[in-house]
């Protein structure tokens, strides 16, 4: 049990960690969102470890069968990964708009001072986390249970949300409809 | 096997998604950190529920993640193709002023 | 009949009202300005004609008087009481003058309009007599000093734009000047003495005055140049000081003789009449004051001074207004005289007949200036050796001026006689009783020997013997009777009478006119202020009884320390004997002079060749006007002129004002760099720079890109929980 979590985790903590490392350094889009899609299949997986299958499930399918499609859609939509060959002024061939080295420099900068942050602020989350074993039963119900009792109204509000982004998206991303192309 | 590794791991995704919203120019690519970032949120909630305490509303709260993601991907990405037909480009500097 | 200010006032007003509109309309209505002029000043006699008769057949006490104030304006703060109050005081006296000003001011104006009338300044004349009338109504019914010196110094205008009237004769301009600077050293001390009654008794109210004088408290001495002088000394010589200015005594009578460059009627009412009476007038009201600071000597020799220096002048003079100035002078001198020897209802009496027979004078002398023209200089002949024998052409003039002759010469029957004999008889009565009075008594008679003399004098040459310019007698007008050139003259010829005045020959009440009195109405009208009726007016009843001590030790002496039955018919004796002396000395004079000009035993020639000294002195006035002009102003003022000068262009002008301009020009150039370096470079650019600066930083900031936007919020929160470490 323990052995067969602790494999799970290992392959999902690597998939998601390589993934998201991916995502972050890879040189083109299309790669990185497919990379990116490891990651997250990957997190779904440490879900799985957590007992949130649920949680998981809905990761899978909104995420990987979703976000990541629309994402690659967009990419593609967009003029993928062929836009604007540019050079660095240091002589650096840069892939088009994925970042060069000041912005990389930027970020893991800025990476430093989070990690610096974070542990700063989850020190005490840490020393205190005692491993509180739960008996592991299935969620669905319980969430279930949950959203339509006492998170009703985020979930009535959600589901506006939803109804909101998808109409808004198709009007927002709708073809440029001018009366005089069609006249 | 503690809260620890998830938690390290949760940070590697946040930062790798910060990373990638600053470094980055290409709108799509920043919307894939956001994706991270958000990844990271809801890993923690489902974390933190498994080893604090028995209560299910992280789980409820990653639901909800990850149902706002999906809707900010949809808008979002609605949003940058729009631009990408006014604009031709979706490099984030150009979207630097509001009216076209 | 109650008075109140209502009934009063518009005696003065009226002549003011008129000088107010007809200073607007005279270019226009000339004759309507003039008719104006002489109905506002008919009325106020009609109005103290009636105060008059009132006061003399109703009040005949000289007790009576009418006190009515009103508050001027009230500058009180707190305990600090500044109240200015005018008001009207209204005696005896005030009811005398006030007929003598309205009556001879109107007589006056009915002359004028004869002699004036072909003047191109006809109606100006009129609006300058309407205030001058004005003026001197307001000094006499005045209750206060301070109002006393606003209508002084108005009457002062008057005079001084009446003499240089004729603006074109050349001297005329600076005879004005001459008048309103001279009497303007007297209205210095005269304010000064103002100024020092105030402080101490923080009134200058006549009534205020004469309680603070009952009560003996105005004998705190003042400090001048380290010595004490009693207050009263000080304030009673300052006022005395501006009579001396006003009306020409002797150090300052200088400006009386030239001020006849003024037309003649101007002569007779201002320098005449009314407004140098009006020093004397402002010495009598304040007799109690210059008696109680023991002034009262030397006011009688600068009378006596006066009387006689003016006199022998007026012996040599040629033109015949200015023998009438001198003359003035010597009168005026008389009536200081008797203010100095408590003659106090004979100085007024003498002022109201002087004013009476001197104004006839005056005008007579303007019938005959007016009747004579000379036609190769087309200008009015005043020298008396040109006229002569003007009798036949000028009957009535003739008949004034000789009345006037006669009553100013002391002629029992006529006015000066009772008047002028009563000085004298005062002063010698003083004489007898102080050997202080000696010399001014010996001084006024001899005045009184010459006064017959040079005004005879004056008649012989210009009415007697035969014509000397025949040319000028040819052409000189017949005079035939008007009713506003002789009837004037007559009337005032009219009251030049004695008995008008006095019941008796000679004024010492043998025939009395009030039976219960033991003198006649003059007397028994105005009386020495007796003060302590003015005690209890104010004073609270306590202060009475405390004051009444005081008294007694008051330097106020109204009976000269004659009190007793036995001393008073001594009295009568002595002026029983100075009225005979005087007569007698009169008669001399008109017989020297009949016999020096008539019948020509002695000739004038002899008298001037043997004292051709003296001769030169008179005709030189004494060399007054050399002391004055040639040395006091040449030698001593223009130095000190001069020095001051150099003193205001040398020090304050170099030093003080120029060095203040460069001060100030280095404050500018710091104000400058100031104004260029902080206000305009670091304040106005400054500003901009700084707008300009924080415009490129947060534009920088605000540069629309939403990843340095994420960079600085996540920077933000990284320092905020690094620095505040929250506890999760």
């Amino acid at each position: 049990m323990n052995m067969f979590l602790m494999i799970i985790f290992t392959l999902s903590a690597f998939l998601a960690v390589g993934g998201a490392l991916s995502v972050a350094f890879a040189k083109n889009l299309i790669h990185a969102c497919v990379y990116l899609l490891f990651s997250l299949i990957g997190v779904a997986g440490l879900y799985l470890t957590l007992g949130a299958e649920f949680v998981a499930a809905t990761q899978l399918v909104v995420y990987v069968g979703g976000v990541v499609v629309l994402l690659l859609f967009a990419i593609m939509l967009t003029g993928g990964s062929n836009l604007h060959h540019v050079t660095s002024r240091f002589g650096l061939e840069s892939t088009p708009l994925m970042g060069n080295l000041r912005t990389y420099i930027m970020g893991i900068v800025t990476a430093l001072l989070l990690i610096a942050v974070l542990c700063n602020v989850l020190q005490g989350s840490i020393s205190a986390s005692a491993v509180v074993e739960s008996k592991f039963s299935s969620t669905v119900e319980q969430i279930g249970v949950k959203l339509v009792t006492d998170h009703i109204l985020a979930f009535e509000i959600s589901s506006v949300l939803l109804l909101g982004a998808l109409v808004g998206a198709a009007i927002i991303a709708r073809p440029y409809r001018s009366s005089e192309t069609e006249n | 096997m503690g809260i620890i590794p998830y938690i390290v791991v949760s940070s590697i995704l946040f930062i790798c998604g910060i990373i990638v919203m600053i470094a980055r120019k290409n709108i799509i690519a920043i919307l894939l950190g956001i994706e991270l970032v958000l990844n990271a949120a809801a890993l923690n909630f489902v974390a933190f529920t498994k080893f604090n305490n028995m209560n299910i509303d992280g789980h409820v709260f990653a639901l909800f993640i990850i149902l706002v993601a999906a809707a900010e991907a949809a808008v979002g990405l609605a949003i940058v193709i729009r631009f990408f037909q006014v604009r031709e480009s979706i490099h984030i500097d150009s979207a630097t002023q509001l009216q076209s | 009949m109650e008075y109140s200010i209502s009934t009063i006032l518009p005696i003065m007003l009226l002549p003011f009202f008129a000088f107010v509109l007809n200073a607007f309309i005279v270019k226009k209505f000339t004759k309507t300005a003039v008719a104006i002029s002489c109905v506002a000043i008919f009325i106020p006699f009609i109005m103290a004609m009636r105060i008059f008769i009132d006061f003399v057949f109703n009040k005949y006490s000289s007790d009576y008087y009418i006190h009515k104030t009103f508050t001027w304006f009230d500058l009180s703060a707190g305990a600090q009481i500044f109240k200015v109050q005018m008001g009207i005081y209204l005696d005896n006296m005030s009811a005398v003058m006030l007929l003598m000003v309205t009556g001879v001011a109107f007589l006056i104006h009915l002359f004028s309009t004869y002699y004036m009338h072909d003047d191109p300044r006809y109606g100006r004349f009129f609006v300058y007599l309407s205030l001058f009338t004005s003026a001197m109504l307001g000094l006499v019914l005045s209750d206060n000093l301070f109002s006393v010196f606003i209508f002084w110094e108005l009457m002062g205008f008057c005079s001084y734009s009446l003499i240089g009237f004729y603006y074109e004769k050349e001297g005329a301009g600076n005879a004005s000047l001459k008048a309103f600077m001279t009497t303007r050293v007297g209205d210095v001390f005269f304010l000064l003495g103002i100024v020092a009654l105030w402080t101490t008794i923080g009134s200058v109210s006549y009534v205020e005055i004469y309680k603070a004088i009952a009560e003996s408290s105005l004998s705190s001495p003042v400090i001048l140049f380290g010595l004490g002088i009693p207050l009263a000394t000080f304030a009673g010589f300052c006022i005395f000081m501006g009579t001396i200015g006003k009306s020409a005594q002797f150090p300052l009578q200088v400006w009386l003789p030239d001020a006849m460059f003024g037309p003649t009627p101007c002569s007779a009412l201002i320098h005449a009449a009314t407004m140098v009476a009006a020093g004397v007038y402002l010495s009598l009201r304040m007799y109690p004051l210059m008696d109680a600071g023991g002034l009262l000597e030397f006011i009688a020799y600068i009378g006596g001074i006066t009387a006689l220096g003016a006199a022998t002048i007026a012996l040599v003079q040629t033109d015949i207004k200015a023998v009438l100035a001198y003359s003035t002078i010597s009168q005026l001198g008389y009536m200081v005289l008797g203010i100095g020897v408590g003659a106090y209802s004979a100085s007024l009496m003498h002022l109201i007949t002087h004013a009476v027979f001197k104004a006839c004078l005056f005008l007579s002398a303007g019938s005959v200036i007016h009747a004579l023209h000379d036609h190769h200089t087309h200008a009015p002949v005043q020298e008396m050796p040109r006229m002569g024998g003007l009798r036949k052409k000028l009957p009535y003039t003739f008949i004034a001026m000789l009345f006037c002759t006669l009553a100013i010469s002391g002629i029992p029957l006529f006015s000066a006689f009772v008047s002028k004999d009563r000085i004298l008889g005062d002063a010698l009565v003083m004489a007898a009783h102080s050997p202080i009075y000696i010399v001014p008594a010996i001084l006024g008679f001899c005045g009184a020997f010459l006064t017959p003399f040079y005004m005879f004098r004056m008649i012989f040459l210009t009415f007697y013997g035969e014509p000397r310019d025949q040319e000028l007698y040819k052409h000189a007008h017949d005079e035939h009777f008007s009713y506003n050139r002789n009837l004037p003259l007559l009337i005032l010829a009219v009251f030049t009478l004695g008995f008008w005045y006095s019941g008796s020959l000679t004024g010492q009440g043998i025939v009395k006119v009030f039976p219960e009195s033991k003198y006649e109405w003059f007397q028994v009208l105005v009386e020495k202020p007796v003060l302590n009726k003015f005690l209890g007016r104010t004073a609270t009843p306590l202060e009475v009884s405390e004051s009444k001590e005081f008294i007694e030790h008051s330097h106020y002496d109204p009976n000269h320390g004659i009190a007793s039955e036995e001393e008073a018919h001594h009295v009568h004796l002595i002026h029983r004997f100075g009225a005979a002396a005087s007569f007698l000395i009169a008669l001399c004079g008109i017989l020297l002079a009949y016999s020096m000009y008539i019948t020509r035993k002695f000739s004038p020639e002899w008298w001037t060749t043997t004292f051709a000294q003296w001769t030169k002195a008179l005709k030189n006035r004494y060399y007054f006007d050399h002391l004055y002009i040639d040395i006091l102003i040449q030698k001593l003022l223009h130095p000190f002129n001069n020095l001051l000068a150099w003193i205001d262009m040398g020090f304050y002008d170099r030093y003080a004002v120029d060095g203040w301009e460069r001060v100030l020009a280095l404050s500018y150039s710091v104000a400058r760099w100031f104004d260029n370096i902080v206000i305009d470079s670091v304040l106005v650019d400054g500003s901009g720079i700084s707008v300009r600066f924080f415009n490129i930083v947060l534009r920088t900031i605000q540069n629309g890109k939403i990843q340095f936007y994420f960079l600085v919020l996540l920077f933000v929160l990284a320092s905020y929980v690094l620095a505040f470490k929250p506890v999760i």
